[in-house]
């Protein structure tokens, strides 16, 4: 394929010679409003924070030579090394995602694969029925479990009324109640991509196993499994990356004790106004990621050609 | 014909409630009575009422919806340019770089991005609005737009572009009256996701947004965490309502549309 | 049509050819898919580029098209060089091998998309969309979307959207090769009746050396991005100008050996199945002891149990396989050596009279000037 688009012949170049114009609109389009911005965060990162607007030092100083003078300040990443706030932050942040997109994929691979295994004429409809709450509002998702896990909520009054517990559980403001939102949230994320790989499966290599002597739940680990781990990591990709900066459901679901780097993150920059802090924050969390996000961007190239 | 297996059966009901027991519950409870959100008072329409009483939420209802209309037509553009740019333009320089671009917003977590456009603004000096919000969400909706637009182009047959050529087309006329209209279901479903995200959006439009530029999703944000009430419930239901409409409507359209070509 | 001057303009040298194709050279990178060609077509012919996948015939196509950039050489069309013409300027249409029918139009808008980009007149337009459904039989298919179409409707679709320009050089990529067996045969007709009647110059890729056999004034045979040989059809069947020729069009019995002069009978081959001398009328000008090559189609071997009564070109084996053809039946004969030859033969009679069955001892031979000498 790629032969026959180099090959563009000469006068499609000439017409289109717009051909350059037409890749630099979206190009610069992004340039400048997603990459640049990095640069930004990084340079306000190396900065100080003062009392003033905007709340940082420049980090360049016209002095009286032609020159301006570097004034890099390492202050913000000395700080969020010192403080041990910020490192349980990012490792609990960590420890939450991972063990969210295990839960995630689990249910949702239950899902995926029952809906892929359903009759053909239900498939559409089940796959509807999971994608309408993604279109749905997020907050709105998160704010319906509150109402359910408060402690004088419907999940208590069910559970109280029907006799399993006489003292309600303290579920919301608790971990538990961020891996809920969590799990909740992002399911379609995990349970679409599983769903596209597990539907194009040729169920007669189930058959050709089972045939050969493979008994259904060996066959199911030993060639459906493999078979859909292209759908699997996407899967995890798509709930793990945006999961490690999540701020709506530690905010809303989560206690105090919650720690996510996402809270701190915007913690630091509307109530403290530290800026090169939160930039900092913001420059590591990108550094963790960068590694997955690259993975993520390949598997899905590959996928789509 | 195939039936459902028993483990199949069960996910299907677990799964399901879970996914839609919340949002049931929401909807239920708007229509309650009682202010507490958890005894049934009986049935009543009187939040809605207060709602549209409610000057703050219409005004960031008003918001959200010019700046979710503007920024799903922008993103729907330039998301459509750059999704054929990455599938018909062959190899130019950068387009690693490109690639990335598209692909890096949909997986980045929020408060980056939030945080990163800010500063920018904060840095040329652009006074932080509706404008700012609005150039915010193009900027990660065009992204989705690309996706999907690439993932259309890749089952195009080529020669439908050449034919037209052939039979004397110009390039331009060829884009407009042969492949725009081949792959409008994809740009129209584009546009319904991009406007469905910057509906949705909070985190990014906090950031993005000044005074006088409330999104409704800033605005419920602040009333949740003042707690449950059911005017929130109320406002969520209309939310829920009219998404659940365009994605049903959306679908039967592209089925009637597949159906007929 | 009358004169042989008209039917066979490739003999004639006062006859201009219509399409003048001149030291074409194209590379992708480093790979040459088309090699210094150079290719004469003349006026209402119904040339055919036949070769294996890859030889190049489609990439040849495509830059007559224009789609494709031309690394050297140049392309005229009736006098005019258009190798830089731009596809949608240039006097010449093209019939995709995937149709490529607009999905979101109907019959007659796809027919009438090339005239409109021309401005042509609406009534006009209307008219000659008319005669075009005509021609292709298919105007009560009119309002019909491409994807309520047949298979064979598709094809004359797009036959007649590329045709309504009334173009000057009309090219067709595998025009029916997404056709089955039936269809092919019966559409091969119609092409031909189309190709007379409208009087334009067609040029067809194609891999089904039958479909290039029946259709093609000429077929110019391809491999590697370049063409082996240009001819006639039946030239091409029976006289091949090397092995490859010989054996991509049909099927052909190839002896291998050493050239040993001339005689009375014709050419002398010392055989290196049977050890012995074989010949052919056709004499050639090579030095004696030269590797030389009989090519020999099967219908061409008789087939006996008994010796037959010539006094040369005779091999003697036994019957190793029978396929059953219906009106012919081929059969495998192996010789002494383990080689093994195919022979065809009629089934003119319907009992067995001279009933060959598996395992029977039979003698192959034919007459001198049957085979054909190649060199290479």
């Amino acid at each position: 394929m790629n032969i026959k688009e180099i090959q563009i012949p000469t006068f499609l170049k000439r017409i289109f010679n717009g051909r350059n114009t037409v890749i630099s609109i979206p190009y610069l389009w992004l340039l400048f409003l997603f990459l640049f911005p990095f640069i930004i965060v990084l340079k306000i990162s190396f900065a100080q924070p003062v009392l003033a607007m905007p709340p940082y030092t420049d980090l360049l100083k016209w002095g009286e030579s032609w020159w301006p003078t570097i004034q890099a300040s390492f202050d913000s990443y000395l700080f969020l090394f010192s403080d041990s706030l910020y490192i349980h932050a990012y490792l609990s942040s960590l420890k939450i995602a991972i063990i969210s997109t295990i839960l995630t994929l689990i249910i949702g691979y239950s899902i995926a694969y029952s809906v892929a295994k359903a009759p053909t004429q239900w498939r559409a409809i089940l796959l509807m029925l999971i994608i309408l709450p993604f279109w749905t509002s997020f907050l709105i998702r998160v704010y319906a479990w509150i109402g359910i896990l408060k402690t004088e909520g419907l999940l208590n009054l069910a559970l109280t009324t029907i006799g399993i517990i006489d003292k309600p559980l303290i579920i919301m403001n608790t971990d538990l109640a961020v891996y809920i939102g969590i799990v909740y949230s992002y399911l379609p994320f995990m349970i679409l991509p599983l769903y596209a790989n597990l539907e194009k499966m040729d169920m007669s290599l189930l058959e050709a196993a089972a045939d050969l002597g493979c008994r259904p739940l060996k066959t199911f680990w030993t060639v459906t499994i493999p078979l859909s781990l292209p759908g699997i990591l996407a899967g995890c990709f798509l709930v793990f990356i945006p999961v490690m900066g999540e701020f709506v459901i530690p905010d809303l679901l989560g206690g105090s004790e919650t720690l996510m780097i996402g809270k701190v993150l915007w913690g630091e920059f509307f109530y403290n106004r530290d800026w090169p802090v939160a930039s900092a924050v913001a420059i590591i969390l990108l550094a963790i990621l960068v590694v997955p996000i690259m993975f993520y961007q390949k598997s899905q190239e590959k996928a789509i050609s | 014909m195939k039936k459902f297996g028993n483990f199949n059966i069960v996910a299907l009901v677990v799964g399901f409630s879970f996914l839609y027991i919340p949002i049931i519950l929401l909807i239920l409870f708007s229509f309650n009575e009682s202010r507490l959100v958890t005894v049934w008072g009986g049935f009543s329409t009187k939040w809605y009422v207060e709602l549209m009483q409610n000057q703050g939420i219409k005004d960031a209802a008003w918001v959200t919806i010019k700046v979710a209309f503007i920024s799903s037509t922008v993103a729907t553009a330039l998301g459509t340019i750059a999704g054929l740019v990455m599938t018909r333009f062959g190899n130019f320089r950068g387009r690693t770089l490109f690639s990335g671009m598209i692909y890096a917003p949909m997986v980045m977590p929020e408060v980056i991005i939030g945080l990163s456009i800010l500063l920018m603004f904060v840095t040329l000096a652009i006074d932080r609005g509706m404008l700012t919000v609005t150039l915010a969400h193009i900027t990660f909706s065009m992204c989705y737009v690309a996706v999907i637009i690439q993932s259309r182009m890749s089952s195009y047959d080529d020669s439908i572009t050449e034919a037209a050529l052939d039979l004397g087309c110009t390039p331009f006329h060829t884009f407009r009256l042969i492949t725009l209209p081949i792959i409008m279901p994809a740009v129209v479903s584009g546009w319904l996701l991009s406007f469905t995200l910057s509906l949705d959006d909070l985190v990014i439009a906090s950031f993005a947004s000044g005074p006088g530029a409330t999104t409704l999703p800033m605005k419920i944000y602040s009333m949740v965490r003042l707690g449950v009430t059911p005017e929130i419930n109320a406002v969520s239901t209309i939310l829920v309502g009219l998404v659940t409409l365009g994605v049903i409507t959306a679908s039967i359209i592209g089925r009637r549309q597949k159906n007929t070509n | 049509m009358t004169e042989t001057t008209t039917t066979e303009p490739w003999l004639d040298s006062n006859q201009k050819p219509y399409i003048q194709i001149e030291n074409v050279t194209k590379k992708f990178g480093d790979f040459t898919a088309i090699d210094n060609l150079s290719l004469d077509i003349y006026k209402n012919e119904f040339f055919s580029l036949l070769g294996p996948s890859g030889c190049g015939k489609t990439t040849l196509l495509r830059m007559l098209a224009g789609f494709e950039r031309f690394t050297e050489g140049r392309v005229l069309v009736d006098g005019e060089d258009i190798t830089e013409i731009p596809p949608h300027l240039r006097p010449i249409n093209m019939m995709f091998q995937s149709y490529a029918l607009f999905p979101h139009m109907t019959v007659e808008k796809n027919i009438a998309f090339g005239l409109k980009q021309d401005k042509m007149p609406e009534n006009l337009i209307n008219q000659r969309v008319e005669e075009m459904l005509e021609l292709v039989e298919l105007t009560d298919f009119a309002k019909r979307k491409p994807s309520q179409l047949s298979g064979g409707q598709s094809q004359r679709v797009a036959l007649a959207r590329s045709l309504a320009k009334q173009p000057k050089l009309l090219l067709l990529d595998e025009p029916l090769g997404a056709l089955d067996k039936r269809l092919r045969e019966q559409t091969q007709f119609e092409l031909m009746d189309i190709q007379e009647k409208l009087e334009v110059t067609f040029v067809i890729v194609t891999h089904d050396q039958e479909e290039a056999m029946t259709v093609s004034s000429r077929i110019g045979v391809m491999d590697s991005g370049k063409l082996i040989q240009v001819a006639t059809p039946t030239q091409i069947y029976e006289a091949p100008i090397n092995r490859e020729v010989a054996d991509f069009i049909g099927d052909v019995n190839i002896f291998k050996g050493v050239y040993k002069g001339q005689d009375e009978k014709g050419t002398q081959l010392l055989s290196e199945d049977s050890k012995s001398i074989i010949y052919a009328t056709q004499k050639v000008d090579v030095p004696v002891g030269n590797r030389i090559w009989f090519a020999l189609r099967p219908e061409k071997l008789e087939i006996t149990k008994k010796l037959p009564e010539v006094d040369c070109n005779i091999l003697k084996g036994k019957i190793e396989d029978i396929g059953y053809g219906g009106s012919f039946s081929t059969y495998h004969v192996k010789l002494e050596n383990g080689r093994q030859l195919t022979a065809i033969r009629a089934n003119r009679e319907r009992t067995a009279e001279h009933h060959l069955t598996w395992g029977d001892e039979v003698y192959l031979h034919w007459a001198p000037h049957s085979a054909v000498v190649l060199l290479s």
